[in-house]
């Protein structure tokens, strides 16, 4: 790790590339996202955007470039000047402080929402059970769905099976917040519930990488907008001017498309 | 036919029934409201049910009559010291090797399940040889081990391999063939999504596998468990081959010597049976227990219901 961090960004890419097969799905992204950032990665289906977010956390291991978040390289680390793959532990200790919420929930099944909330705090962080409880009602509180805590996955709508899927993620406490197509997966009418959320955990403070379709949102949310199209960012600028006057003949085709 | 009769039927229900009868505006015209369909006779059924209760009739009419049956020893035997001792050690086998083989297959699932190639290899071969085998064989093979080994840890063999230790291993060893298939299954029927899941609070994949994924699977492991347990009670009776104590093995001793040989094989049914029906019972109990979606869910699915 020689890269000079003059302004310690919270995530940095550095030519990523990343191969499933014989497909490249990843050429050479660079990215870097400040503390506070909200980012919204826009782009077609195929570009690359739900796998760039999973090598961030580790959940894919990348062939070539670096990744880091928060001064740590995902995926390896250094002893005496050698490089090492993680460990499960290592992975898993890194993984804890990048939260992610998924396109299609992934709320524990056999577990109420309460459970789901507090499990990882509990089991991962440690926390007493009472003070894990405590914490857990709060995050399901800030979601708005305090109500719902003895409830199973399969009892609930998608969108609140997603406000859970985030509460869960916040009460880990992480850096930074992933989102792989949150409300992609929702039927229209649940899609605002979600979205509100999101906006108020934006506003809080938190670092987030969204990966998203809704060009609303984005606008409002986002301090910068990312374009990718096949494997590469081909765009990225302040949300307004990326969306209004894309630069790219690429990124205007997808919007006029999307709109 | 069957149909016809049914839709004659719902007509005649909904006229007939004050409560079925949709209220009507007045403007609207008289239907056949009034009239009232008379159900069709179903002589075709009834045909077919007299016949079906005429052969089993005249069955057991013929049987009542065979002397050779001699419901009166069934009587004796039911209860007899020497058959209960049987059921009890039938129970044994059964409950034993279930459990064995079930802590053998969770071991052996994930060895399938394994990214490392020789722990997936070795579980396949395993599954590959202990389902393959005839049972029977199986526990002829246990049962002469004094062959191969004369000796173990310093023990005669044959004083440590009786017809019921050979029979326990035996079964549990063929029981976790069938068992580890059924809960690679389990594991490979919970979405990906949830290891994934598991993994992004900062869980090891082993954790997420044990303490995510497989409560998950209980719910799927559950129902063939409750076939593969029945199986497993009738299989048992195969000991009887070397001697096992086992139910059969009981029976066949007692007829050995009184020659009433088919009304005890009679006793050695109505228990199968009665065994079966009980675990049938057992079985759907647990099946509404592990069902959080079911009828009781919320309240039974993990009582404490809070973390």
């Amino acid at each position: 790790m020689t890269v000079l961090q003059e302004q310690a960004p919270l995530m940095s890419a550095r030519d990523v590339n990343k191969w499933l097969g014989r497909n490249h799905i990843l050429r050479g992204v660079d990215m870097t996202v400040e503390p506070g950032e909200i980012v919204c990665v826009l782009g077609p289906s195929g570009s690359g955007k739900s796998t760039l977010l999973r090598c961030i956390n580790g959940l894919e291991a990348i062939e070539s470039g670096t990744i880091n978040v928060d001064g740590d390289r995902v995926g390896f680390t250094t002893r005496k000047g050698q490089l090492y793959e993680h460990t499960e532990q290592e992975a898993a200790l890194m993984r804890r402080r990048i939260g992610m919420v998924f396109q299609h929930f992934n709320l524990f099944n056999h577990m109420t929402a309460l459970q789901n909330v507090t499990y990882g705090p509990r089991k991962v962080l440690g926390l007493p059970k009472a003070e894990a409880i405590k914490q857990g009602l709060d995050a399901l509180d800030k979601v708005g769905l305090s109500l719902k805590r003895d409830s199973y996955p399969a009892q609930l709508s998608g969108g609140q099976q997603q406000r859970v899927a985030i509460a869960r993620a916040l009460a880990m406490k992480p850096q930074l917040m992933l989102f792989d197509e949150p409300t992609s997966a929702l039927d229209p009418e649940l899609v605002g519930d979600v979205l509100a959320v999101m906006k108020r955990v934006a506003e809080e403070g938190m670092t987030m990488i969204i990966v998203t379709h809704e060009i609303g949102f984005a606008r409002e949310v986002a301090d910068r907008v990312v374009f990718m199209d096949e494997g590469r960012i081909v765009e990225s600028g302040p949300a307004a001017q990326v969306l209004d006057h894309p630069a790219n003949e690429r990124t205007a085709n997808f919007l006029r498309h999307v709109k | 036919m069957t149909t016809n009769n049914e839709a004659l039927t719902k007509v005649h229900l909904a006229t007939d029934s004050p409560l079925t009868t949709p209220q009507r505006s007045s403007d609207e015209p008289q239907r056949v409201s009034g009239e009232k369909a008379r159900r069709r006779k179903p002589y075709g059924q009834w045909a077919t049910a007299a016949l079906i209760l005429a052969i089993i009739g005249a069955f057991c009419w013929t049987q009542a009559g065979n002397e050779k049956l001699d419901w009166a020893s069934v009587g004796q035997f039911m209860f007899h010291p020497a058959i209960l001792k049987g059921i009890a050690v039938t129970l044994e086998l059964a409950v034993f090797s279930m459990l064995i083989s079930v802590v053998l297959a969770f071991g052996v699932a994930l060895m399938c399940q394994s990214r490392n190639r020789v722990a997936s290899a070795v579980g396949k071969l395993y599954v590959w040889f202990f389902r393959g085998v005839p049972l029977l064989v199986q526990i002829l093979i246990w049962f002469n081990l004094a062959v191969l080994y004369p000796t173990i840890l310093g023990t005669d063999t044959n004083e440590l391999i009786s017809g019921f230790t050979a029979g326990l291993c035996a079964l549990s060893l063929a029981e976790s063939g069938y068992m580890a298939e059924i809960i690679r299954g389990g594991i490979i029927s919970v979405n990906k999504g949830q290891t994934e899941a598991g993994l992004s609070i900062g869980l090891t994949r082993g954790q997420a596998l044990r303490r995510i994924v497989l409560p998950q699977t209980i719910r799927v492991i559950i129902p063939p468990t409750g076939n593969q347990f029945i199986g497993l009670l009738k299989a048992s009776s195969l000991v009887s081959a070397i001697g096992g104590s086992d139910l059969l093995t009981q029976t066949q001793l007692i007829y050995g010597q009184n020659f009433k040989i088919v009304p005890l094989l009679i006793v050695a049914t109505v228990w199968y049976l009665i065994l079966v029906s009980v675990a049938s019972v057992g079985q759907y109990f647990l099946e509404r227990k592990f069902n959080p979606e079911g009828a009781s869910s919320r309240f039974s699915f993990r009582k404490a219901g809070r973390p």
